[in-house]
């Protein structure tokens, strides 16, 4: 019914639509369609996988040699989405200024960030990381324990971030959090934020990094942060872990509090 | 009365005395206002009158200004969020729209409505009868929508109009007038255009780009327009970002890039482009030669999408190539201006190509219907020997047979034809245009904005997001359909009084879409800059439109059976045939010595001179504007090399922060 002549006209918005969209394409076929494919080959998950290959490949005790063979990994053989290389250095950068005594991070997903924050904290500083599948706690805590640091260091949490926050205070006798990486459920940081805030977790000078604001992004978050007066913020733009043609963004807050 | 009251002030008497001078003085020069004193009267009322007239002039320069169409429109869009280059848009489109209205004055009021008052009516003549063949179908909504049927055979089309040399009480030379209409139309369109280019160039400060950058980009970039807070920001960030790149560039202007590389890229680049252009063309010509094909076995037998391949296909590409050219030109690397200079070129190239693919097919298919005229003159006059033989078998006289005009056999008319085809285009180009503005902005719109709540990405941020409104795209659409108005007014009088409604509408269709659909670029460049790089563009859309029409009037012979040439062996014969008949014997001679080529060429020569003389006059005074730039540019370097030297040091330290110092330079903007 349609001709062949106007089906051929539609050839210059197919190829605008790959080449523009190449890198989303490509994010695509290696997050879902490979990880599909390697679920139904070897019957275990994404994050089994990837410890299996760390454990075989890194050298235990040392936390750079773990990082390394993660970014190998998600490079390379699949793709999971930790902070990142590029990313992880403007972590380090900020931990190393601030030297903060207590962190906080909600969603550890594998331990990449928990490994990445706990090598560069001081003697007497502690982490505190909330992560709520199970499944993914376990291997977080197998990856974290490798890497050297024991339960003075790093203190794993299961649960949802929304029940553990109100009782964090009394669980865990802490005070005030100095510092707050963000990098679970793009939904829960606005929700969590404010959890912290009424908790009174947070106080002056505390900073909080929230990952991938950008893509997949957070809008209600951002625009609180930018209507509330409460922080001052900065966006450092950057690119999506492990794929550079994609634009993405980390907020960093600190909180001025109502004063 | 005044000494009394001043009397009582409690002033001293030396004051008192002082003002009672005064006021004193005063009455003796206002003597005649105030009532004393000869011509009073006359003097009053001289005072009364002018002050009548100060205030009629200012209600009169208010009227004038509520008088410009949509100005309140425009500058809403300004203000509240786009600023000045989308605006420009809206500026341009508006001083078509003025065109257009001229155009579609002439052609009404001197074409088509002498015509339709004072010609034959419809069903009078052969000419302006639907065929009997055609009858059944010819009220029906697809055909009339197709331009056939009852709207093919009136005033719309050339094919129409009857030569009759004079027609009506008032003796209205309509083929004379259709020719001049034709003429005067391509006339005053160059010369708005070069009048409008002109008075651009007057206007043209220019700030020369190269140097002092950081200086320029410091000092000027605000845009004062600006009055919604939401945009502020955005400039904000913009400027900010914009300063960012500059010390990027400097930066990467001082690494050593590899030329080859960046050759071969843009060699490549440009290899991809001519072959997608090539491709459309190919494309284009494939599909006209169809259609034809089609049109010769008859059109009854194809559906909707046969007989509106032709305009589908060439709105489609002119709406997909463009973005396929801006992915490519990703490769190249250019600055982002000079970018966009390559991109509007490559644009202008598609769609030039296009148009003149299609002229080309469309001049095929004007020597086929030639042909068929010579084999339907031949069968007319077979049809008529055998109505003769039915009825009269008298061979010296012949009185006239009554035969209804709808059933006497038509010549091909390869005018109307030309005509209806680029009324199709126009109008199918309308709708790909109103169609993607609904598609493309308001259902993107109402899904970034609705779905956001529960996808899995930030819609607003990331893919797909609302839409920019752009600015080069649809000045070069508006510019090619003007195009094609021009190309077809000749043959379809009706385009014009087309394109004023679709201006019309577009006009308030857009200002909607973009209040409602769009969001303020990112980038924000300058608009004036580019006015005269579209004017340019305008005249040679002009030039390069009107030889068509100009080819087909003096080189093919109009068709025997339709149009107000009809029966002449040139269209520009009538222009002869007036001044032989029309004009006093004494005007005809004139006018042939005026034609000689020995007066023409040395005319041409002086006007080759005085073109020469005003160019090197011209280029005089640019060197010396040149030469004032630089003094002027000897006094603003001391405060420049302060801040290159800033921001230079900053190249080597891209991480430090440049807020304080934008800040504090901003906030005095703002």
């Amino acid at each position: 019914m349609v001709s062949p002549a106007i089906a051929l006209a539609f050839i210059p918005f197919l190829l605008t639509v790959l080449i523009k969209y190449r890198y989303y394409i490509l994010l695509f076929y290696r997050a879902v369609l490979v990880r599909r494919l390697q679920d139904l080959i070897t019957g275990r998950s994404r994050e089994d996988r990837a410890f299996q290959y760390v454990f075989t490949h890194a050298l235990p005790g040392n936390a750079e040699s773990i990082l390394d063979t993660f970014d190998h990994w998600c490079t390379k053989i699949e793709y999971l989405s930790n902070i990142g290389p590029k990313k992880g250095k403007v972590l380090d950068r900020l931990i190393g200024d601030m030297a903060p005594k207590t962190v906080l991070e909600l969603g550890t997903h594998c331990g990449y960030a928990a490994v990445r924050i706990a090598r560069l904290l001081e003697l007497g500083a502690r982490l505190y990381t909330v992560e709520m599948d199970e499944e993914n706690g376990r291997i977080a805590e197998k990856i974290i324990r490798l890497a050297g640091f024991d339960d003075d260091t790093v203190e794993l949490i299961n649960g949802h971030s929304e029940d553990v926050i109100p009782q964090f205070r009394e669980r865990f006798g802490v005070d005030h959090i100095d510092f707050v990486f963000m990098d679970h459920w793009k939904r829960c940081y606005l929700r969590d934020l404010q959890l912290l805030e009424e908790s009174g977790l947070i106080g002056k000078g505390s900073i909080i990094l929230a990952d991938n604001v950008i893509f997949p992004g957070a809008p209600h978050f951002l625009r609180y942060i930018k209507s509330s007066g409460l922080y001052q913020y900065r966006i450092h733009r950057a690119t999506l872990e492990y794929f550079p043609g994609i634009r993405d963004g980390m907020a960093e807050l600190t909180y001025m509090g109502t004063t | 009365k005044s000494i009394t009251t001043l009397r009582n002030q409690p002033w001293r008497m030396k004051k008192k005395l002082e003002t009672l001078k005064e006021a004193q003085e005063f009455i003796e020069k206002f003597e005649g206002a105030l009532g004393k004193g000869k011509g009073r009267k006359f003097y009053a009322y001289k005072v009364m009158m002018l002050k009548k007239w100060m205030k009629f002039k200012r209600d009169f320069e208010n009227f004038k200004t509520a008088c410009i169409p949509w100005e309140m429109k425009i500058k809403e869009i300004e203000s509240k969020s786009f600023g000045s280059s989308v605006a420009s848009y809206f500026i341009f489109l508006r001083w078509m729209y003025g065109i257009n209205m001229v155009l579609f004055g002439l052609t009404f009021g001197l074409v088509m409505v002498p015509e339709a008052l004072m010609g034959k009516p419809y069903g009078s003549m052969p000419r302006k009868t639907v065929p009997r063949s055609e009858s059944s179908t010819a009220m029906d909504f697809a055909t009339l929508w197709d331009f056939g049927g009852y709207a093919q055979y009136s005033v719309l089309f050339y094919g129409y109009y009857n030569n009759q040399r004079a027609i009506g009480w008032l003796k209205f030379r309509l083929p004379l007038s259709y020719f001049l209409v034709g003429v005067g139309t391509i006339a005053y369109s160059f010369m708005v255009v070069i009048r409008t280019m002109a008075s651009n160039a007057n206007q043209e400060g220019g700030g020369d780009d190269t140097s002092f950058n950081f200086s320029w980009k410091m000092f000027t970039s605000w845009d004062y327009l600006i009055g919604n807070p939401e945009t502020a920001d955005n400039k904000f960030a913009s400027i900010t970002t914009s300063f960012k790149e500059s010390i990027v560039e400097e930066q990467e202007n001082r690494k050593e890039e590899n030329i080859h590389l960046t050759r071969f890229l843009r060699v490549l680049a440009n290899f991809l482009v001519l072959c997608c252009l090539a491709g459309s063309g190919y494309l284009i010509y494939f599909v006209v030669r169809r259609s034809q094909k089609f049109a010769l076995e008859g059109l009854e037998n194809y559906g909707w999408w046969e007989r509106n391949e032709v305009n589908m296909v060439m709105s489609l590409l002119g709406m997909f190539c463009p973005t396929l050219f801006d992915v490519i030109s990703a490769l190249e690397n250019y600055h982002p201006r000079i970018a966009l200079r390559w991109q509007l070129g490559r644009i202008f190239a598609l769609f030039l190509g296009n148009l003149y693919t299609f002229i080309i097919a469309l001049m095929d298919e004007i020597n086929l219907k030639l042909e068929e005229e010579a084999v339907v003159k031949y069968n007319m006059t077979i049809w008529e020997a055998n109505l003769y033989n039915g009825t009269l078998s008298e061979n010296s006289t012949r009185p006239p047979i009554e035969v209804d005009p709808a059933d006497v056999p038509r010549g091909p008319c390869w005018e109307t034809m030309v005509g209806q085809e680029f009324v199709r285009l126009t109008i199918s180009d309308t709708m790909t245009t109103y169609i993607t503005i609904l598609i493309g902005d308001f259902l993107r719109a109402l899904f970034v904005r609705f779905i956001n709540y529960c996808w899995c990405w930030d819609l607003e941020y990331g893919f797909p997001s609302y839409a920019e409104f752009d600015i080069s795209g649809n000045v070069l659409g508006l510019i090619f359909n003007q195009g094609m108005i021009w190309m077809g007014a000749f043959y379809a009088p009706c385009l014009p009084a087309i394109n004023v409604l679709r201006l019309h509408a577009s006009m308030y269709l857009q200002c909607w879409a973009v209040m409602c659909c769009n969001v303020p670029h990112e980038r924000v460049f300058k608009a004036s800059r580019s006015n005269n790089f579209y004017m340019a563009m305008l005249l040679f859309i002009l030039f390069l439109s009107t030889l068509p029409a100009v080819y087909t009037i003096v080189s093919i012979p109009p068709s025997f059976d339709c149009g107000p040439f009809s029966g002449k062996s040139r269209m520009y014969n009538v222009i002869q045939e007036t001044l032989e008949n029309d004009f006093p014997a004494w005007f005809g001679k004139v006018f042939s010595y005026a034609s000689n080529p020995g007066l023409i060429l040395p005319f041409i020569l002086l006007m080759v001179l005085g073109i020469y003389y005003l160019q090197s006059t011209s280029k005089a005074y640019k060197a010396a504007n040149i030469e004032l730039k630089k003094k002027l540019q000897n006094i603003i370097k001391v405060p420049d090399l302060i801040l290159t030297f800033h921001f230079r040091s900053n190249i080597d330290n891209p991480n430090s922060n440049l807020s304080p110092l934008m800040t504090n330079v901003f906030c005095l903007c703002k």
